[in-house]
């Protein structure tokens, strides 16, 4: 998704109503109840915050230039992958085996097979449709940040096809943004 | 409500910005490797075994010899100290500078400043001095490992070794090293 995503994808920035900041800050709240204690440090209720829309109904939440945070539609906000290796634990986590690493860095999806291998780590409690952070075999950090297309009991039942949408990878266009100027 | 967590801090890589652990899945790990050698070596024990480990240990060890007469005389070996990046640096015990130019997406960067605390030299008063010196923000941060550096906003690289001569006058120019293209370059 965020693959050739440059400033130039940009279609409006808007500095957002108090009210509006308000709902975007409760809603992530209430996804990464995790944050909360740092939500205030994070997302300063005295600092503007920005929603970028960019194309593919993609919005950015970005405090001081920085992107924080990300949506489909009206999604559920997703933190950008330097915000999650910040704060890791945030985030319900698969993992991919060693072998589907490259597979991701190209912005592949994730197909079962790679989260149902011996390298593979399933969060059973996953549902269909929610955020979950990938992690990878044999690795530390994050990877990517997805959407799961079937429940984590389905990914192992069904294990074909795809799992996990990629929405956003390490170097794709909104790691490497790393500021909006 | 919950106690605040901690920040992780990842090591990223100065080269291609990727967790350096993922540098052997990013678009240029042959030039990380100077970097993930000097600053990541646990992460890639491999790097270090690919390159000679005998002749590795037999350099550094040349090397803290040198740096420790370098103190009083300005005879520094620099063909030595450019084999350096090839092995494994003792960073904590050689008395050195290093300069090290970093680019922050696209246009922007800033210039890292590690080591001057050898000298004795105090790094938050440095820092001010530098940010005056420069007319730009400088500041005392926590380095890729964990020691304490100074970053400068802008590429000060070309005026700074004089700086810092003229300003702490125990720094030797022999022991200010720039890190290029992932080499170590001496200075002088
Ligand atoms: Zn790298």
């Amino acid at each position: 998704m965020f693959i050739r995503f440059t400033s130039e994808d940009v279609s409006a920035q808007n500095q957002v109503k108090a009210s509006v900041q308000r709902r975007i800050r409760q809603s992530i709240a209430e996804e990464y109840p995790g944050l909360e204690p740092v939500l205030e440090d994070l997302l300063p209720k005295k600092s503007p915050l920005v929603v970028v829309k960019c194309q593919n109904h993609l919005n950015l939440v970005v405090v001081n230039n920085v992107p924080l945070f990300f949506n489909i539609r009206d999604g559920p906000y997703m933190p950008t992958l330097r915000l999650l290796h910040q704060y890791p634990n945030i985030m319900k986590k698969f993992q991919v085996d060693r072998g589907a690493i490259k597979f991701v860095f190209s912005g592949a999806n994730i197909m079962c097979p790679g989260l149902t291998s011996p390298g593979g780590v399933l969060d059973e409690e996953v549902e269909i449709e929610r955020p979950v952070a990938i992690m990878a075999e044999g690795k530390q950090h994050a990877l990517a940040i997805g959407f799961t297309k079937m429940s984590a009991k389905n990914i192992k039942a069904i294990n074909k096809g795809i799992g996990v949408d990629n929405l956003h990878y390490l170097n794709d266009g909104l790691w490497k943004m790393e500021t909006l100027d | 409500m919950a106690e605040k967590p901690e920040a992780v801090k990842v090591l990223y890589c100065g080269v291609c910005g990727l967790p350096a652990e993922y540098c052997e899945f990013g678009p240029e790990f042959e030039k990380c490797k100077p970097w993930l050698i000097q600053y990541a070596p646990d992460v890639y024990p491999d790097l270090l075994k690919d390159s000679d480990g005998k002749e590795v240990d037999k350099v550094s060890d040349q090397m803290q010899s040198t740096s420790i007469s370098a103190g009083g005389s300005s005879t520094s070996k620099p063909e030595e100290v450019k084999r350096l990046p090839g092995g494994k640096v003792k960073k904590k015990d050689k008395k050195e500078v290093i300069i090290e130019k970093v680019v922050r997406n696209k246009r922007k960067c800033i210039t890292t400043v590690k080591g001057l605390e050898l000298f004795a030299v105090k790094l938050s008063d440095a820092s001010k001095k530098l940010g005056k010196k420069f007319a730009t923000g400088a500041s005392v941060v926590k380095g890729p490992t964990e020691k304490e550096q100074i970053d400068v906003q802008g590429d000060i690289a070309y005026d700074i070794v004089e700086f810092i001569t003229d300003t702490w006058p125990d720094v030797p120019e022999s022991s200010i090293f720039f890190i290029e293209d992932g080499k170590k370059v001496p200075a002088a």
